[in-house]
């Protein structure tokens, strides 16, 4: 039985350019100098911007912890003005001073039942 | 040279320079920079520690007396203030709180910084900075609140300027109180916010201070300041202390001392005597309620009974002192029971008590004066510091054998002449008289209060001792109930409550000598209450006096004593017993 080799178009077209192609030697290229400053600026910055970065997240939380120790400063203030107000409305001086006490009649002595 | 040439070679001059600063300012002055940097950058701050509060006791629940508030001061700049605009907020917000006429200070030339209101609360300074009025600035502050006013102000004391307790409980408890001052240090921004940048960081949290619960009953306390006060008012006297204890424990329910002040305005008192608590710091010569001691040592030694009996001639003689009874009814002379001595006060009742105790009825002995001695300094306690927990004096009694004439000395002791106790070491030794014999150390200290407002009682060594035998106690209270028999028949007593006491009325030593024409006294009456046939409730004893006044103990001292006895049975809800 007779075999049949099959070649792609491709590879027929590359062995045709390749039979043409001119010989140039190409040397290997690095980044040029400037490329290089740009490059490590860059670097820099971008490491810079995350110090930063960083920095000022820590920096943020500290305001958000000033804010609710000034929150916490105002509620122990309001608590103490609470405090204050209950012991005053609930002071005997004032107890005696009250439009109900002012309403009450004196008492009459005292019974006890005996045995 | 070109121009080009000229302008790089300035330009280098000009970077040499600066690179020679920068190594001056970071090499060569680097410490000197870094501080100034410091200074500018780093907070350093003292937390402030909360001070304590302190409670009285309502029944058992512990109710506040001093408390913490924050306040504020308004500061002004007359020269941005407007002046208009200042008034009538003021008027409006503040008029109680004003420091100063706002004309005048607006008058004064240059001032740019004035203080002109203290203590407003923070409403009221939430207002005031909303209507928006420029050159007003607020200073915060603290303050302690006194919300039942000048009761018990001798007692509490006061906190200074400076933030320190001075008299009172204020002084003596005052490490407990005032806590432990936090510190904060830190990098911080243009608004002063701490930041969490730096290694030096410190935060040392504040530790407030504790809270302390006294044993003072408030109800009681203030009943009995309205009872002085109009005793204070309808006597000569001008000064009038009273001390109530429970004779059973040595817990003081109620210390009190008129004229009274208000602690909140401390600094506006003229005489500073009233920062005095005549209860514990004073010691005085007691006078007749001092006899009680001497009976009662007596009796304890088997020596005399109520029922020993004595020739009362209305004087006696001892180391050639002529020593006569104040009362001289004909009717008392001759041979009386020393139960009817001590309702009589005679002076020659006790020294005959003395007589007993050294086992000779007819002449003071050395041994009667060691042995009431013992009593009065190891047993009774009257010349030591009772360890209560405010500032207390030592009273003084005399050595039973060192020095001259220590019969007469002796003799006059035994009704309290040359010799000084305190209030509070009277009612302390009183209440063994009473109490079945037991010696309570007393106490103003219930305890303290937790962060949830719960009591923790106090943990007190039990210093308990008894000193007299229960028989002596129940003849002590036999003879002193006696005493009171005629209030009972003048309803003054109430019916079915066993009341005893014993008054007293010193002479005022002037210029080294008693001042016999007795134109100025101090009145006492010490005595006790409860439930016929069982222990007493309650131990009272109440001292006034006045500069150039005559002050009875059994016509003032007494009088004060029934109405603190009759109301204290009333809010103690003592129910009487079978008489």
């Amino acid at each position: 039985m007779r075999s049949q080799i099959y070649t792609t178009r491709r590879a027929v077209s590359s062995v045709s350019f390749a039979r043409n192609r001119n010989i140039v030697r190409h040397s290997a290229r690095g980044l040029g100098s400037i490329s290089q400053i740009v490059i490590v600026g860059m670097i820099t910055l971008v490491f810079g911007l995350i110090y930063v970065a960083e920095g000022t997240k820590a920096t943020g939380y500290d305001y958000k912890i000033s804010e609710v120790e000034t929150e916490i400063a105002e509620m122990t203030a309001k608590k103490e003005d609470l405090a204050v107000e209950k012991a005053r409305l609930t002071s005997i001086a004032t107890a005696k001073n009250s439009a109900v006490a002012a309403s009450m009649e004196n008492a009459v002595v005292t019974g006890y039942a005996t045995e | 040279m070109s121009r080009i040439k000229a302008l790089k070679y300035l330009v280098l001059a000009a970077l040499g320079v600066i690179v020679v600063r920068l190594f001056f300012i970071q090499i060569i002055e680097h410490g000197k920079w870094v501080e100034q940097a410091n200074l500018q950058h780093t907070m350093l701050e003292t937390i402030v520690a909360d001070r304590g509060e302190i409670y009285m006791m309502d029944g058992d629940t512990p109710v506040p007396v001093v408390l913490n508030q924050t306040v504020y001061s308004i500061i002004i700049d007359p020269a941005v203030t407007n002046k208009e605009r200042l008034k009538e907020l003021l008027e409006k917000y503040a008029k109680d709180n004003i420091t100063a006429d706002i004309d005048e200070i607006y008058n004064i030339e240059g001032l740019r910084y004035f203080v002109i209101a203290r203590n407003i609360t923070r409403d009221v300074a939430d207002q005031i900075a909303k209507e928006g009025v420029g050159g007003i600035w607020f200073q915060e502050n603290n303050r302690r609140v006194y919300p039942e006013g000048e009761m018990a102000s001798a007692l509490l004391g006061f906190v200074n300027a400076e933030g320190v307790g001075q008299y009172g409980i204020e002084s003596s408890f005052n490490d407990v109180l005032r806590g432990t001052d936090g510190l904060l240090k830190s990098i911080s921004d243009v608004n002063n916010v701490a930041l969490s940048i730096g290694n030096d960081n410190v935060k040392i949290p504040a530790v407030d201070g504790e809270t302390v619960v006294l044993t003072i009953d408030r109800g009681m306390q203030k009943g009995v300041e309205e009872i002085l006060a109009r005793h204070l008012a309808n006597t000569p006297a001008t000064n009038i202390s009273a001390v109530v204890i429970d004779p059973n424990t040595g817990k003081v329910l109620t210390m009190a001392n008129l004229p009274s002040y208000n602690p909140a305005d401390y600094s506006k008192v003229e005489d500073a005597s009233v920062y005095v608590n005549y209860v514990t710091e004073v010691p005085y010569e007691p006078a007749s309620t001092c006899k009680t001691f001497a009976f009662s040592a007596a009796i304890n030694e088997g020596k005399m009974t109520s029922s020993s009996t004595y020739f009362n001639q209305g004087y006696v003689v001892i180391d050639g002192w002529t020593i006569r009874n104040a009362e001289q009814r004909s009717s008392l002379y001759g041979t009386i029971d020393m139960r009817t001595a001590l309702y009589w006060s005679l002076n020659t009742g006790s020294i005959q008590a003395l007589k007993f105790l050294g086992d000779n009825p007819d002449e003071i002995t050395q041994v009667g004066r060691e042995r009431l001695y013992d009593y009065l300094h190891n047993k009774f306690r009257l010349d030591q510091k009772t360890g209560i927990e405010v500032h207390e004096a030592e009273g003084i009694v005399a050595d039973p054998n060192e020095g001259y004439g220590r019969d007469s000395v002796y003799a006059n002791m035994t009704f309290g002449q040359n010799i000084y106790t305190t209030m509070i070491q009277m009612v302390s030794a009183f209440s063994a008289v009473v109490n079945g014999g037991y010696y309570h150390q007393p106490t103003l200290f219930a305890g303290k209060l937790n962060k949830n407002g719960e009591l923790i009682p106090a943990e007190r060594e039990d210093e308990t001792r008894q000193i007299l035998g229960e028989g002596t106690s129940v003849m002590m209270r036999e003879m002193l109930a006696n005493n009171r028999n005629y209030k009972v028949r003048m309803g003054i007593d109430k019916y079915g409550y066993q009341i005893g006491g014993k008054s007293g009325t010193a002479q005022v030593v002037r210029d080294g000598s008693y001042d016999n024409t007795m134109s100025e006294t101090i009145a006492s009456y010490i005595g006790f209450g409860g439930t016929a046939g069982e222990l007493p409730k309650y131990v009272i004893m109440v001292k006034m006096w006045g500069e150039g006044q005559y002050m009875d103990g059994t016509a003032h001292g007494s009088a004060a004593f029934d109405d603190v006895s009759n109301f204290l049975i009333d809010y103690l809800k003592i129910k009487p017993g079978n008489v």
